[in-house]
């Protein structure tokens, strides 16, 4: 499954990007996720709730950020699994300053394996987009927060 | 005078009990200390098994035991083949490679099973199998036939140098040649994809071995017992007296019950052997996606040359065929469609050359149809395309191409399924296409309502398709009838039923044989205890082989009541009949012996028997047909095609069938039906979507459709009757004939439904969003 789009966040480039490599605030960004760990500068590992259609599950998983470019750009490589199946994934995300803001444009591909693609197939797509818009709501949130810190 | 029963519309014995849930399917079984199995499936399609962990499984309350491929030791081996490799034909290329129990050493299609485990409930077992923890090496997968085939591709199986399962080349007359001086060639890419066969029931097996009798009952949802049980016996070093299998009524089977030795077959065995108690594993829908074998899936380059005036010199087919990760099945799907291209034609030169091809897929063996619809439709489509092309209307190249009715026997050259030659033993084509021209009324609608409609702006379009069918096949079927001492009359025959109503086509020809009520015949099949000599229900082989073993054994049964009658009322032979259960004098009808009496004088308990003389009423017999018979005929339609949605509506069926003699009208006619439904979910409805990861996308009902009786119009059928030289009874097998033309028909008459200029449908099955971008695809070109 192909996903991409873009998103403009009211931020300087580097408030975004601080945010999006906070585990703290990837683990809001995802919703679902139950637990996300730093493990190393550039490797995390976490859990994730998932309810696609017919199928709730508990993922775990690993999320890799490769070809790291700050603040502009970075690889995101993520693969999980659990009871209902696998996913696998990798993405790029850049940004570029803009005058309104920032600009996140974001593409990848995901592999789902078992009863994810077997029966969420059709509802994974609607899925993910509105996991996405979710997600991007709570980076809004997030930077109005830290932007809101930095001001007091 | 017999009472004539064969061939009458007679309403089936076994209905009562099916309609009222007196009839025992395998989920029915229910034994003391049973245990339940579930089966741990790998999500990938393709991956070194790098380890198994069942130890949190073991330790769930409730699990009793689970095992893995190394559980099983020197028990562990890979599935026989199931249809040998062909000795017969010259530089035949075959590689062997059977579904293996349990995965040992690398998964090659999503679903192969892992581990099992056995557990007080299914419910626990299914709990356990997410605390088994699998370390898995996922590999590079290949799900497209062609792609298959690049020298780069992953290898389904890592010790062949590509993923060719067989090579075969089938000549006939000399193609080549011919080519050069036709007056037309025409050259087609042609895609059909795979199904599901989806029977209601999905497979389900207990195993129970008593240790105390020492002895294995297996119940099955198999088509073929006697073989299972054979290679149980063999397998597991038993007497084959000591295995008893029983396939019980079954809900649908349309090919992939057949005597595949799935894993869980197996498996379960093996673990009732092993333990002692009872297992039960009844195969869930999901699984049946991934477990349960599959069909279609070819690809074909095809050139025919013809002609000016259309008539056919010769016909090149090259094509794939996806075997899937293993080939048990052997070459017998992709020789159906190298047959059946052919079909009632003339062609006298043909070249074919097939390669099966491995790819990381759930295995095909035969559905329903086994390869013919897309032979089917190959033919079908390329007459079609030559009729347009050459200006002669698609009815008239037909009847300029069928074989004469003086040819027959026809040795179409190549050999078939059966590694024989593929003889054609009779046909009557002209008639049958005639009747389909005259019920449809082809003259009228082409020549005055089409182009009405048309005028209004809709999309009708009709179609006219011929086929064959090779049916009944060999080796041999075999049959026990027996009188009792209360009259009734008890028959036992090998095979299975899964829903072909045998219960009353074979109770019809021993009633009529033997003078009594259809409904005091009782049947017993797929009990080996019962009968155990056999093959089993495939190839719409049951009416042709088992029917005729049956007619046998009651003729020998009817020989036995006569000269024992004789006796009895003082009277030659020549001057009794038998009728209303009775054997009495013609000429005067209150002299009489019922045949209660006759089989209690057979069996008697007192006084000496003469030397040499059999007790009871009782005959067995077998019948082996030489080769197969051929059935044929036309199915026509009309649609109609929603522009906006490319909804298509059927709005007329029409079938005229011939199957030679015919035992019962509403049981041909239900096969018809049931064909047809398959037929009409393999045109618009059914495909199997996998991703390039071998992943299925649509595992579930929801997803992937099957027609419901909304979509099945009503059916008209007209009988026409050509009689198979090869068998007494003279019948051909029905049980494929509904599915196998339909793609091709539902095609053509789309095609001629949507009326685009260079719009040509050469793809099977369709679907609303394929016709839509068909449809406007060729629109923007134009």
């Amino acid at each position: 499954m192909r996903i991409e789009g873009e998103h403009v966040f009211s931020g300087s480039r580097e408030d975004v990007w601080a945010m999006v490599r906070d585990p703290e605030v990837l683990a809001k960004l995802l919703p679902g996720t139950t637990k996300l760990n730093q493990l190393s500068e550039s490797e995390y590992e976490g859990e994730i709730n998932l309810r696609i259609g017919p199928i709730l599950g508990s993922f775990s998983g690993r999320i890799f950020v490769e070809d790291e470019v700050p603040p502009e750009s970075c690889t995101l490589k993520a693969e999980g699994e659990g009871r209902a199946g696998f996913f696998k994934g990798s993405g790029t995300v850049h940004l570029t300053e803009q005058d309104d803001g920032t600009l996140m444009v974001y593409e990848g591909d995901i592999q789902i394996g078992g009863k994810l693609a077997s029966i969420g197939q059709r509802l994974i797509d609607m899925t993910s987009k509105t996991m996405i818009r979710q997600g991007m709501k709570g980076l809004d949130a997030a930077l109005e927060e830290r932007k809101a810190e930095a001001a007091d | 005078m017999m009472a004539k029963l064969i061939g009458k519309r007679i309403t089936r014995n076994e209905d009562p009990r099916l309609l009222t849930g007196q009839a025992l399917f395998v989920d029915d079984v229910e034994l003391p200390g049973m245990l339940h199995a579930a089966f741990l499936r790998s999500e990938y399609a393709h991956a070194r098994l790098k380890g198994i962990d069942l130890s949190a499984a073991l330790e769930r309350p409730g699990v009793v035991a689970a095992f893995t491929a190394e559980d099983m030791g020197d028990d562990w081996s890979p599935g026989p083949p199931l249809v040998i490799p062909p000795p017969t034909i010259e530089d035949v290329e075959f590689y062997t490679r059977t579904q293996v129990p349990l995965v040992k050493d690398k998964v090659r299609h999503a679903g192969e099973p892992l581990a099992i485990v056995i557990a007080e409930s299914r419910y626990i077992a299914e709990d356990a199998l997410d605390d088994i923890v699998v370390d898995l090496e996922p590999l590079d997968v290949v799900t497209n036939i062609e792609r298959a085939l690049d020298p780069d591709s992953p290898l389904v199986h890592d010790d062949l140098e590509s993923n060719i399962a067989a090579h075969l080349v089938q000549e006939k007359g000399d193609y080549a040649a011919i080519r050069e001086g036709a007056d037309k060639v025409i050259k087609r890419r042609i895609v059909i994809e795979r199904g599901a066969a989806g029977a209601m029931e999905n497979r389900g097996i207990v195993a129970s071995w008593d240790i105390k009798q020492q002895q294995l009952t297996v119940w099955d949802t198999t088509q073929s017992p006697i073989p299972i049980r054979n290679g149980l016996a063999s397998m597991f070093g038993l007497s084959e007296y000591q295995v008893r299998v029983i396939a019980p009524f079954v809900g649908g089977a349309f090919g992939p019950k057949i005597m595949m030795f799935y894993p869980e077959e197996v498996l379960l065995t093996w673990s009732t052997l092993k333990m002692g108690s009872p297992i039960k594993w009844i195969e869930d829908r999901r699984e049946n996606f991934y477990a349960t074998t599959q069909e279609r899936g070819q690809v074909h380059e095809v050139e025919l040359a013809l002609t000016s005036d259309g008539r056919i010199l010769g016909l090149r087919d090259d094509f794939l065929h996806d075997t899937g990760a293993y080939d048990p099945y052997g070459l017998t799907i992709p020789l159906n469609t190298q047959c059946h291209v052919l079909g009632p034609y003339e062609i006298p030169n043909f070249s074919s050359d097939l390669k099966v091809v491995f790819t990381n897929k759930t295995l095909t063996t035969p559905v329903r149809g086994a390869g013919r619809p897309q032979g089917v439709y190959v033919i079908e489509r390329m007459l079609d395309i030559a009729a347009r092309e050459l200006g002669i209307d698609r009815v008239e190249i037909r009847k300029r191409n069928y074989l004469p009715n003086d040819v027959f026997p026809y040795d179409n050259v190549i050999i078939d399924q059966a590694f024989e030659s593929f003889i054609i033993d009779s046909g009557d084509y002209l008639p049958a296409m005639e009747k389909a021209l005259e019920m449809i009324s082809y003259e009228k609608f082409t020549q005055e309502e089409q182009p009405k409609l048309r005028e209004e702006g809709r999309r009708v379009g009709i179609g006219v398709v011929s086929f064959i069918e090779t049916t009944g096949v060999g080796p041999y079927e075999g049959a026990r009838v027996t009188i009792e001492s209360s009259g009734k009359i008890s028959v036992a025959t090998g095979v299975g039923t899964q829903g072909q109503g045998h219960f009353t086509s074979f109770a019809q020809i021993v009633a009529e044989r033997l003078g009594v009520d259809v409904r005091d015949v009782h049947l017993v099949t797929g009990d080996t205890a019962q009968f155990h000599w056999g093959t089993g229900t495939f190839a719409s082989r049951g009416a042709v082989v088992a029917a005729n073993a049956v007619n046998a054994a009651a003729l020998i049964v009817r020989g036995k009541v006569l000269e024992l009658a004789s006796e009895a009322l003082e009277t030659p032979e020549e001057e009794l009949e038998i009728e209303d259960g009775v054997v009495r004098v013609a000429k005067i009808p209150t002299r009489y012996i019922s045949l209660g009496d006759l089989a209690q004088r057979s069996n008697p308990l007192r006084g000496a028997v003469e030397p040499g003389t059999e007790p009871g009423l009782e005959g067995t017999a077998y019948f082996g047909p030489k080769y197969g018979a051929t059935a044929f005929g036309t199915h026509a339609m009309i649609v109609e095609v929603d522009p906006e949605t490319m909804i298509v509506e059927i709005k007329r069926y029409i079938i005229v069938e011939d199957c030679g003699t015919i035992l019962n009208p509403l049981i041909v006619e239900g096969q018809l039906h049931g064909g047809v439904a398959l037929g009409i979910g393999n045109s618009f409805y059914e495909k199997l979507v996998f991703d390039d990861n071998g992943q299925l996308l649509n595992a579930s009902f929801a997803d992937y459709l099957i027609p419901t009786a909304a979509e099945i119009p009503t059916i008209e059928i007209a009988h026409q009757v050509t009689p198979s030289p090869l068998n007494p009874l003279g019948s051909k097998g029905v049980g494929e004939a509904g599915a196998i033309p339909v793609p091709a028909l539902f095609a053509q008459a789309v095609e001629n439904a949507l009326d685009v200029e260079g719009l040509e449908i050469l793809e099977s099955p369709l679907s609303p969003q394929r016709l839509f971008e068909l449809f406007h695809g060729e629109e923007k070109d134009a």
